[in-house]
């Protein structure tokens, strides 16, 4: 379990002509779902790399301000010690594959085998993780010969066998179909049963909006908002930042159709629990 | 995706054999003919390495790698056969060309080298697993980061390779030509090198990355989870082979 505290936060990469995130404050509690969202070039990304570690210590540039993850400053600590706290998931499910590894179980190790865990915890673990993101089958298949879904769970598995108590996760269905991104996100799901913090940067609003209970909309790497997922969707102005609401919410704004927090309903189950309290049941039928 | 590794897997006493026992025997029957030049201690390692590739149900693959070089002897051997400094004896002439013993033997001593080498080479990859053998390196002191670059290139090699067609095929789409003669495909190879040199780049770049946050550079001493077993014996065949070299190299001084 980690809180991670987020204090005045700005990042400009060597060869940028503005900075990529400006002054981030924000405080994230132990077991949170958050849900990134944002138009293209709002800071998504770099806020994971920065979560990550990345930022500062791969990509140089100008950095200010500080991460805290417990006790642990980003800024003061390696990559490698950083990712034992913070897992982080790419978008593009075949580049995290190492390339050393010749089959999936391998793979897995592979993460294991760098931080120098014991062969009996690292079976132990393999084995878990492989069936918790439902991979045990493909254990001895190529790790370039899965699907994109199975790619990306892997990739899940890989970090996630790490046991970091915060998980970021940046786009990880934008390359996947949407049988491969269901995949995903029911894998994603499951890390809630071990009370994770998760991070997760989406298009998918609608998945965003089931999944996570807050949500940090970012604008030209500034924070918009940081607040409860149907506070944040039940934004007037959500367009202008190029994110559009999820599509049960657009119907309950047309609707004027309100839950008794005054904020408009983000998924179907609640959208048809108003509909019917306004209308009855045969409406929603 | 195929891996480009010569591997053969096969049930034989030969891969039974660790990786390490077997890098052992390759430096002995590379270096044996160099320290003692003489045609019988070839003849001698290169009849050993083609038993071996039979007991390790390999021999047949070795033909294709062996037939590569033939040329290769055969014009060291019409050449120091005719124009070795030290010809003195002649053994045959043909088409009015002389042919020395000389220049023969030394030929044939240069043959089984190169022939020896092949050989030797040739069981170390078509019977040890690439993964195993690096593997064994890196537990050895070999950088995990060497490691890794010798490994990732089998996987790597043909996912470019598989790229490259992909970036091939999406030219023709767009109406490039590709098939016909030498300059034709000079002409396309040029949109080809740069996409696929570009991309090549951004997936290096983008694994790295995923490398990284998987600990790779952690200065924290490895793990490996495969245990590595030394199948019984093979501290004596390495005790073995090792002896085998020395008396080589006693041989040699005392001549």
């Amino acid at each position: 379990m980690s809180k991670i505290n987020i204090k005045n936060l700005s990042y400009q990469y060597s060869l940028g002509n503005e900075r990529a995130l400006k002054d981030i404050s924000i405080t994230i509690n132990d077991g949170d779902f958050i849900g990134v969202i944002g138009a293209n070039k709002a800071g998504k990304t770099t806020f994971c790399k920065a979560l990550a570690g990345l930022v500062p210590h791969f990509y140089k540039g100008d950095f200010s301000g500080n991460i805290i993850i417990d006790d642990l400053n980003t800024k003061e600590n390696s990559i490698s010690n950083i990712s034992l706290k913070v897992g982080l998931v790419f978008q593009d499910p075949f580049n995290q594959i190492s390339g050393a590894k010749l089959t999936v179980y391998d793979e897995v190790a592979f993460g294991l085998e760098n931080i120098g865990l014991e062969r009996a915890k690292m079976i132990e673990r393999i084995d878990y993780y492989l069936e918790l993101m439902g991979i045990t089958a493909q254990k001895n298949s190529n790790p370039f010969e899965l699907s994109g879904g199975q790619m990306q769970r892997l990739a899940i598995a890989s970090i996630m066998a790490r046991e970091p108590n915060i998980f970021v996760l940046d786009e990880p269905t934008s390359q996947l179909d949407p049988q491969g991104s269901e995949e995903v996100f029911e894998a994603v799901d499951k890390l809630r049963e071990k009370n994770l913090t998760v991070i997760m940067v989406s298009q998918k609003v609608e998945k965003i909006a089931k999944y996570a209970n807050n949500i940090l909309l970012l604008n030209q790497g500034k924070v918009i908002d940081f607040d409860k997922t149907e506070k944040v969707f039940s934004r007037d102005d959500l367009k202008e930042f190029g994110v559009r609401p999820p599509v049960y919410t657009e119907i309950a704004k047309e609707l004027k159709l309100k839950n008794e927090q005054k904020n408009y309903p983000i998924t179907k189950e609640e959208l048809e629990k108003l509909v019917v309290n306004e209308y009855g049941q045969n409406f929603s039928e | 995706m195929r891996s480009i590794s010569l591997y053969v897997a096969k049930d034989s006493l030969i891969h039974k054999i660790d990786p390490i026992t077997k890098l052992i025997y390759t430096s002995v029957s590379v270096i044996s003919p160099f320290i003692m030049p003489t045609i019988l201690v070839a003849s001698i390692f290169v009849l050993a390495n083609l038993v071996i590739l039979a007991l390790g149900k390999v021999l047949k693959k070795v033909i294709p790698i062996i037939s590569f070089v033939v040329l290769i002897i055969v014009t060291i051997f019409l050449i120091q056969g005719m124009f070795y400094g030290g010809n003195q004896t002649e053994l045959f002439t043909i088409f009015s060309l002389t042919f020395y013993l000389e220049g023969l033997t030394y030929a044939l001593r240069i043959a089984l080298r190169a022939i020896n080498i092949l050989l030797t080479f040739s069981i170390l990859i078509l019977t040890a697993k690439p993964s195993e053998l690096i593997e064994s390196m890196v537990r050895r002191g070999l950088s995990p980061k060497i490691g890794y670059v010798m490994h990732s290139v089998l996987q790597i090699i043909p996912i470019m390779s598989s790229k490259a067609s992909t970036i091939m095929d999406a030219q023709k789409s767009r109406g490039m030509e590709t098939e016909g003669n030498l300059w034709v495909r000079m002409k396309a190879f040029i949109p080809l090198i740069g996409p696929l040199v570009m991309n090549s780049l951004v997936d290096t770049h983008q694994r790295s990355l995923a490398l990284e946050v998987r600990s790779f550079s952690a200065e924290t001493k490895k793990t490996f989870l495969n245990e590595e077993e030394l199948p019984a014996g093979m501290k004596y065949l390495r005790i073995l082979f090792v002896m085998i070299l020395i008396a080589v190299i006693v041989w040699r001084i005392s001549l």
